[in-house]
């Protein structure tokens, strides 16, 4: 059944729609990252312009993520209080990130300089979970017993002044290192269009040793706050959300989401991890190829912003 | 440019036109529904004589159909320390979003290489009016650009596919894609005898939303701020709404 998105300017299979909106849904609740990161190259090539595909993919991100917080917040999975500090830093960090994408677009280099974070930024999160997950899966199989929280493996972020008590965490840190986290988490996921939540749940778990019954939850809700800023930039700025896109990927998303926390409680932090680890490193290597091996056709066209008609 | 393209065209001074053309659109309107899947049109005409000059063919009939125009950029990726990216662009201005060229039999045969020319009936002309240098690489990018919108169906050149009902009386089916941009369309219909201009014709018809699809696009447009947050207000109730329903 066709479908057309009037901002998009164009029709699409419903079914198809719902459908990778339910897949990548799925995903997001499995391991509470957004998922934008593989539903925005998805729809790209089905042939929905960039923008669009982008502005509208938020849209699907914050209604998945609600879903999957939701279903958190009700396990108790949630860390209120070091949410909130994420998400007031990382609204600073948007509207830096936002500065930042305007100036690289008049430099000209905004393509280039997108693919290549994706690579660095997923490649070197990716490798380093996975080495962290294979060696946890690793010791399990030895026999060594194994707890979420590692006690009295503190780094040197434990010792900067400012310490406040988070107690669903257990931990009693400093309140630099997490506005850090946020405002770099702002910053570049709205330069490249992305929750964040595949960079801030690695950054929950190894710099601030939150355990992994919060991470997933309070990683959420980071993202559904970051979303909804999102959403209201683009549609003030660009224009380009299509509402009725944007339904069709939420009516999938949420259910898949659902699908997927219920899922996450039948699989151990570690082997998470090492599933998200695996999904993140596979579309690093993707972006990589497109660097890196000669594209099937050198020329490509695009519609300059300001169009008539 | 294009209204004054067509007051040039209008001054050139051609023969003494004896015929005339009588054309219509099967729909002045196309409104775009949510089901909207593409449309098919019909165009038909009739080539028209005077009493002395009753109309005598052959006839050939070449239909040009022009959308709505936009600014495009054709970009070229290269390698360079082995990585590929975009090195290269031509900026395409008041470029047709859509193209197409219906003819009665093959266009070298219909009609003289300079009539073709200046009417600039081929797709390649259209990037050459629409290339803001007229170098080499304009000229390069110009044909791959032609190249791509054929591929994504937005240019068609269709010889020998007007249909003629009698030896003056010709009928024209045109596809639109579903992606087809909004706005205006030009039809600009010419006839030829013994490869000369005998009659020419425009007409337009217009491509628009109507109804929800109408009423989303111009919300995002007037008010975006309230826009933005009834989609967040959207993301978060479905949200929501999920997670109430598979509540366990």
């Amino acid at each position: 059944m066709q479908i057309y998105l009037p901002i998009a300017e164009l029709s699409m299979n419903l079914f198809f729609l719902i459908g990778i909106g339910g897949a990548v849904g799925f995903l997001s609740g499995l391991f509470g990252v957004g998922g934008g990161f593989l539903l925005t190259p998805l729809l790209i090539f089905s042939g929905v312009p960039a923008p669009v595909a982008v502005a509208s993919v938020t849209g699907q991100v914050a209604a998945s993520s609600t879903s999957g917080a939701l279903s958190y917040y009700r396990r108790g999975g949630i860390d209120l209080h070091l949410a909130m500090y994420l998400i007031l830093s990382s609204t600073i960090g948007a509207m830096i990130g936002v500065a930042t994408f305007s100036a690289l677009r008049a430099a000209g280099q905004l393509d280039l300089f997108i693919s290549v974070s994706y690579l660095v930024l997923l490649g070197f999160v990716g490798t380093l979970m996975m080495i962290e997950a294979v060696r946890t899966l690793m010791r399990r199989r030895a026999g060594v017993v194994m707890r979420d929280k590692l006690p009295g493996q503190h780094n040197w972020m434990h010792a900067l002044p400012m310490r406040i008590r988070f107690k669903k965490s257990r931990l009693y840190i400093s309140v630099l290192p997490v506005l850090a986290i946020g405002v770099f988490i702002g910053w570049v996921g709205a330069l490249l269009g992305i929750g964040g939540g595949f960079i801030l749940v690695p950054a929950l778990v190894y710099l601030l040793r939150v355990p992994a019954n919060v991470v997933v939850g309070t990683s959420l809700l980071q993202v559904v706050a970051m979303m909804c800023v999102t959403l209201v930039l683009q549609a003030v700025t660009s224009q380009s959300v299509d509402i009725l896109l944007a339904f069709c990927l939420m009516l999938g998303g949420t259910v898949g989401a659902q699908f997927g926390a219920s899922a996450g409680k039948y699989l151990r932090g570690d082997q998470l991890r090492a599933l998200l680890a695996l999904l993140v490193l596979a579309v690093a290597i993707r972006f990589g190829l497109t660097l890196v091996l000669p594209p099937s056709d050198p020329f490509s066209m695009a519609i300059i912003a300001g169009r008539l008609g | 440019m294009r209204k004054l393209l067509l007051a040039l065209m209008l001054m050139i001074p051609g023969p003494a036109i004896a015929e005339s053309l009588v054309s219509t659109v099967s729909s002045p309107q196309v409104l775009i529904t949510s089901s909207f899947d593409g449309a098919t049109l019909s165009l038909f005409g009739n080539i028209e004589g005077t009493a002395e000059a009753p109309a005598a063919g052959p006839y050939n009939v070449i239909v040009v159909i022009t959308g709505p125009l936009q600014d495009r950029v054709t970009r070229l990726k290269t390698n360079s320390f082995g990585i590929w990216s975009n090195t290269d662009s031509v900026d395409f201005r008041h470029f047709p979003s859509f193209y197409a060229v219906i003819a009665s039999g093959k266009l070298d045969a219909i009609a003289t290489p300079e009539l073709l020319t200046q009417y600039a009936i081929r797709p390649e002309e259209q990037a050459r009016l629409a290339a803001q240098s007229q170098v080499l690489k304009a000229e390069r990018f110009g044909m791959e650009l032609v190249r791509l919108m054929i591929e994504q169906q937005h240019f068609v050149v269709r010889e020998d596919s007007v249909r003629f009902l009698s030896p003056t009386a010709y009928a024209v089916n045109l596809t639109l894609p579903s992606d087809v941009a909004n706005g205006p369309f030009l039809v600009h219909t010419l006839v030829f005898k013994n490869q000369e201009l005998v009659a020419e014709r425009s007409e337009g018809f217009s491509v628009r939303k109507s109804g929800f699809e109408n009423f989303v696009f111009v919300a995002s447009r007037q008010q975006p701020l309230l826009y933005g947050l009834v989609c967040v207000l959207l993301a978060l109730g479905t949200g929501w709404l999920a997670g109430v329903a598979f509540k366990r």
